[in-house]
């Protein structure tokens, strides 16, 4: 049996490199995202309930609703946490030699492989369609209503909206710049399903992508694309998002200069696990809002 | 004889110093490791989702409709369930929903101390920012604060802006 929803919680890391990125974007959505990793915290915060009994009752609903596979709580934790290949050995390692308050990436450098330009478009572009996917799967639209859940974007607020908030800075704009919506589309204008076929991201999730047959999951990959680039852009303009301003907060905890973009970016794709962690505060919450209406 | 003996006791030492050290280093028990425990016991028969429940969609219909500055926004539709947001201006005021308690029919036993009513289905405040009716013995309709201000007067008059009565019926 895997662990408990109260356990997944209970467990995320206070601070580690994933944290100290996630704070360094709060700039981006100011006060949107604090790392609770306390489950009956989160319970309190979610209801703002203050019976002791009501909580209890919320806490134990939410984890028969959790252990129900047929609820899709189950899938989604699997997608968040399989779409993200952190190397946790690296972040440790990363942490251990901090010289004072910042992480040298010097001496990480022969550790790391820069993805070529079309493996880092389609990151992106998979990291969404699972995003797409989760997001069906836990708040139980159907699962190919892209429609539902450009809707849904808009209220996207927390950790889910951090999730987001992330993609774009660390997926799209460190290692693209501003013209990322263009490059992930022409990767998958130009993609194969063969090429895709032999993408790592793409294999290890494609049974969760909705289509019958790898030309059918390329298609809901486009789909999917092509609905949430319209808020993707707004995004980056209504909150002035530069690649420039994102590496100036960045850069205020790692030390690297600025012809190693390739490697800070792959630094961040094997150091942290952002869609793992704020995806499980999400399931939990959305869990929570839940069980609060079924007692 | 008694050289040796000294090692052993060491050894013994650091053991019971390593049995304590672990324990230590486990997390204290939850407050929700019994329902874990039940749950997990259960096996494939944990359904925490009755397979008789109403679909969530035919919910939708019954819950009060946008009007003047007030706007719903649906936020999950399961079976047996469908929640929206109650909002004001684009601020949260509440959370509100109608679950099918087939699924979980302890939520019912509350209703049986009630003494307010509306429209004739029983009332009642579950939790501290909470007011729920239980309609037709079976859905429970619930309107939660997302904040002190909203008062629980307030939750009672988005309760009856709920289509109670059209709920009743549905089979």
């Amino acid at each position: 049996m895997s662990k408990s929803i109260f356990e997944l919680v209970d467990n995320l890391p206070k601070s580690n490199v994933t944290t100290m990125v996630l704070n360094a974007l709060d700039f981006v959505v100011p006060g949107q995202w604090h790392n609770v990793t306390n489950f009956e915290q989160m319970i309190r915060e979610v209801t703002g309930e203050t019976d002791e009994e009501m909580i209890q009752k919320i806490g134990d609903r939410a984890v028969w609703l959790f252990n129900d596979k047929t609820q899709g709580y189950q899938n989604a934790l699997w997608l968040y946490q399989t779409v993200d290949k952190a190397d946790y050995a690296l972040g440790a390692a990363a942490l251990a030699n901090k010289v004072g308050s910042k992480i040298g990436l010097l001496s990480f450098l022969n550790r790391l492989t820069p993805n070529n330009e079309k493996a880092q478009a389609l990151d992106l572009a998979i990291k969404l369609v699972v995003e797409v996917v989760a997001f069906c799967q836990i708040n139980g639209l159907p699962g190919d209503s892209i429609g539902d859940f450009v809707a849904a974007l808009k209220e996207y607020e927390s950790d889910a909206l951090m999730r987001m908030a992330a993609l774009i800075c660390l997926d799209g704009l460190v290692p693209f710049g501003a013209d990322f919506i263009l490059k992930v589309e022409s990767t998958l204008n130009n993609i194969s399903t063969q090429e895709l076929n032999n993408n790592t991201g793409f294999s290890s999730v494609s049974k969760l992508i909705p289509g019958n047959n790898p030309a059918g999951k390329l298609q809901f990959i486009n789909s999917s694309f092509d609905a949430v680039k319209d808020w993707m852009i707004g995004f980056v303009s209504s909150h002035n998002l530069t690649q420039n301003e994102v590496i100036k907060n960045l850069s205020k905890f790692i030390e690297f200069s600025e012809d190693q973009l390739d490697y800070v970016a792959a630094f961040l794709d094997m150091s942290t696990n952002y869609f793992e962690h704020t995806g499980t505060q999400s399931i939990a919450k959305s869990l929570i809002s839940r069980a609060m209406a079924e007692v | 004889m008694k050289n040796k003996k000294i090692p052993h006791l060491i050894i013994s030492f650091c053991l019971f110093s390593l049995l304590l050290l672990s324990s230590c280093a486990t997390q204290p028990p939850s407050r929700f490791d019994q329902a874990q425990q039940e749950s997990v016991a259960a096996g494939n028969k944990n359904t925490a989702v009755d397979k008789n429940a109403v679909k969530g969609a035919n919910f939708n219909q019954f819950f009060p409709s946008n009007s003047g500055n007030y706007q719903r926004v649906f936020t999950q539709e399961k079976a047996g369930f469908v929640q929206a947001k109650l909002k004001e201006n684009g601020q949260d005021l509440a959370t509100l929903a109608i679950f099918d308690t087939i699924s979980n029919p302890s939520a019912k036993d509350d209703f049986k101390n009630s003494t307010d009513k509306i429209n004739g289905f029983p009332l009642i405040e579950k939790g501290s920012n909470n007011t729920a009716v239980l309609v037709a013995n079976r859905y429970q309709v619930s309107v939660r604060s997302a904040n002190s201000n909203f008062s629980s007067e307030q939750r009672k008059e988005w309760l009856s802006k709920f289509d109670l009565t059209g709920l009743s019926q549905l089979k």
